[in-house]
């Protein structure tokens, strides 16, 4: 769907991007994942011809992108205005008609949008009589209004509250459901490994890695493994033996325990299985992946000592 | 070009809407009305009635001025010789503002005085010094000769010989046209500084807003810009056609109601004086033209609307384009709002340049300097205006269409320019403003 090739950019002796690539397919909501300066922002802003690149192209549906593209694409910047003393419904359809939606056009999806956010009494509001999370809502609204095949959100969860971010959640899986592209930069990892499919993760300006959120769990993980169960620590510890190791553990009642077990011997968790089997009451037991949180630190700190070391 | 009027018409609509705009359209042209009643009123009469004392110790007026239906003048007659000390710190003297001292020897040497208490309006002073000469006429006309008034008065109508210019020959370049220019040209620049600011607000409110990101996402910087200076500058041409509208009806009927007599000679002399009117000599008409208020003249009679407005309109347009793209750059170069402030200030010295520059074409119409000034771009609007309401020589009517050229090529040129400073400035805030910044951001595509 979207290629982003060789992009480089520097702003006056700021590097910005140094020959990032990455691609995003259709239909996967993508994250853009970095620490604050890292070049996130200035990616997205050479994706929707904001800004030029020095170097290198973006190419969608296999062409290099022009300006008329930018109808195909919806954008929720991360820092997003409206104008304060326009009404909802102004704004909204003003928005929609500069992506290329006619008036009529624009003022049809717009009385969907006001239905299906609940928010048609206020239609009539200026932006200024809004709470902030209903000006969330319109600022949502105004980039997805022209159906863009693509979208892109630059910290879509920042600032908005916990019920706002829950129905934009769903607005994305519900959108991608129906063959939508969705990139999202964010800062927030839980949101990543909930909703994204793949990430690529960029540091000090270069791409740092690209994958699926469980490719790159996957790579990092470190054979960790927990089980939970019920019955007597003692049994536990004593089935364990000299094949395993007991890294942590959580109490949950008086006899109930989650416990982090580690392999030793190239044992496996079918072995770990085997010897607990009969010993204590096993309730659940999973293999411990580094959640994306864990990933991101990790790698970013790779990044920074391998740059330090060159 | 659909995005920008997209732009222009959300900008145009938030402008007319707004209440500043509204009041404006009611504050200014009530303000110049006003100031136009003030000129009018003040101009035009001082005093309304003036109570005048003649001392006449011959008894030659005989207690009778030419006419007695003047209402504005009482006169009063002493006969006795009063002392001009006397007449100002007298208290019987105070209720007279003037006093006519009419000698004996009046009728041989021909010279009388009039002593005022304030200096009457031009009207008053004519009307005084009409009355009074033609009284003392009248009684020499009976003195000296065999001749009725009328005859005399036949007589004594002068020739009139008088140089006139063969391309102007009814006197329309004097420097009251020049006035009317510059007027024009004082209206242009007022509207240009208006707008600018208003351009300039908006460009930082979208900016410091960040709704600026979600447009170019949208639009391109040159269209965001040259929509938003088209938005606004409907929005000013409404607003002007508001005031003309508003001043136009005002003109006419303070002409018609408050001012009846202010253009009609006829209406404001005696009977006599509408005789004569038509007979006139230049001395005659002369006095005749001071009792016209000249404010008066230039508003009702010089302005020739079907030339001036046009080329008003044009270089309206494109006075406003050259320097809209001005204030749009600043405002998108700004780091913070008082930024801009600062960067206002020199384009708002060019603006007063300019009305200098209007102020030195109206008093030197001839000079090499004001020749070039209306090529100049930046004063080129106000120099064209009175230049134009002066008069073109025969020939030289092209300068009007060169500098118009110029001024719009050199507002496309301005519009080039900021536009590559707004494209580049539009996206950073809260930055220091240097000159630097600037220069590094004409040189970047």
């Amino acid at each position: 769907m979207l290629e982003v090739r060789n992009i480089s950019k520097s702003f006056y002796k700021r590097e910005a991007l140094n020959n990032v690539s990455f691609n995003v397919n259709q239909g996967e909501i993508f994250g853009l994942l970095g620490p604050n300066g890292a070049g996130k922002s200035t990616i997205i802003r050479i994706i929707n011809r904001i800004v030029q690149a020095d170097e290198g192209s973006i190419r969608l549906n296999g062409d290099l992108m022009v300006a008329g593209d930018l109808s195909q694409i919806g954008y929720l910047p991360e820092e997003r205005g409206l104008y304060r003393n326009m009404t909802v419904e102004a704004q909204v359809e003003f928005l929609g008609r500069l992506r290329g939606l006619s008036k009529a056009d624009a003022k049809i999806k717009s009385n969907y949008w006001f239905n299906r956010f609940e928010i048609n009494d206020w239609r009539k509001k200026r932006i200024e009589e809004l709470s902030k999370g209903m000006a969330q809502k319109v600022q949502f609204i105004c980039s997805v209004l022209h159906e863009p095949d693509l979208l892109i959100l630059d910290e879509p969860f920042s600032g908005f509250d916990p019920i706002n971010v829950e129905l934009i959640k769903n607005e994305l899986i519900r959108m991608k459901a129906v063959g939508k592209t969705i990139i999202l930069s964010t800062h927030n990892m839980k949101s990543v490994e909930e909703i994204c499919d793949r990430v690529v993760l960029v540091d000090a300006a270069k791409k740092v890695a690209e994958g699926s959120v469980s490719e790159l769990q996957d790579e990092r993980k470190t054979g960790l493994y927990s089980v939970r169960f019920s019955g007597s620590m003692i049994a536990f510890v004593n089935a364990l033996w000299t094949g395993f190791e007991i890294v942590d553990k959580e109490i949950h009642g008086e006899d109930k325990f989650t416990v982090r077990v580690k392999m030793r011997n190239e044992s496996s968790f079918e072995d770990l299985l085997k010897v607990l089997l009969g010993e204590v009451k096993i309730e659940a037991a999973w293999e411990v992946l580094p959640s994306m949180q864990d990933v991101f630190i990790d790698l970013i700190k790779l990044e920074s000592q391998e740059g330090y070391e060159k | 070009m659909k995005n920008s009027l997209l732009i222009a018409v959300r900008e145009w609509k938030a402008r007319v809407g707004s209440r500043s705009f509204l009041l404006m359209s009611v504050i200014g042209p009530s303000l110049i009305l006003t100031l136009i009643y003030i000129l009018f009123a003040f101009g035009g009469e001082g005093k309304q009635k003036w109570k005048v004392l003649v001392t006449d110790k011959a008894g030659l007026l005989e207690h009778k001025i030419i006419t007695d239906d003047d209402k504005a003048i009482n006169y009063y007659f002493a006969d006795d010789y009063i002392e001009i000390e006397d007449f100002r710190d007298g208290k019987r003297y105070q209720e007279f503002d003037a006093m006519v001292e009419v000698n004996e020897k009046v009728l041989s040497n021909k010279v009388g005085h009039i002593f005022y208490r304030e200096l009457p309006s031009t009207r008053m002073q004519t009307r005084v010094q009409y009355q009074i000469e033609r009284r003392i006429e009248e009684i020499m006309v009976g003195e000296f000769t065999d001749f009725s008034i009328n005859d005399y008065l036949k007589i004594k109508q002068a020739l009139n010989l008088s140089f006139h210019n063969v391309y102007d020959p009814r006197d329309e370049a004097s420097d009251l046209s020049g006035w009317v220019g510059f007027f024009y040209g004082t209206l242009i620049f007022s509207f240009i500084f208006l707008f600018g600011m208003t351009i300039l607000r908006s460009v930082t409110y979208e900016k410091s807003n960040r709704i600026v990101e979600v447009l170019l996402a949208s639009v391109s910087p040159r269209q965001l810009m040259s929509g938003k200076i088209m938005g606004i500058g409907f929005a000013a041409i409404i607003q002007f056609v508001v005031w003309i509208v508003v001043i136009g009806f005002g003109l006419f009927f303070m002409r018609e109601l408050l001012f009846p007599d202010m253009l009609d000679p006829a209406n404001m002399n005696f009977d006599q004086f509408a005789i004569e009117a038509s007979q006139k000599s230049y001395a005659d008409k002369y006095y005749a033209n001071l009792e016209y208020n000249q404010f008066v003249e230039l508003v009702y009679e010089r302005v020739n609307f079907g030339v001036i407005l046009p080329f008003f309109v044009l270089f309206f347009i494109a006075g406003y384009l050259f320097y809209g793209a001005l204030f749009a750059a600043i405002g998108a170069t700004m780091g913070t709002e008082s930024d801009g402030q600062q960067f206002v200030i020199p384009l708002v010295l060019l603006l007063f340049l300019s009305l200098y520059a209007g102020y030195f074409a109206m008093n030197h119409p001839e000079s090499n300097l004001t020749s070039i000034l209306q090529y100049v771009p930046f004063t080129s609007p106000v120099v064209v205006m009175v230049k134009l309401a002066q008069g073109y020589e025969p020939g030289h009517g092209y300068e009007v269409y060169l500098a118009l050229l110029t001024l719009l090529l050199s507002a496309f040129f301005v519009l080039g320019i900021a536009s590559r400073l707004y494209k580049n400035g539009i996206l950073q805030f809260g930055h220091r403003l240097r000159l630097r910044h600037i220069l590094k951001w004409l040189r970047s595509t």
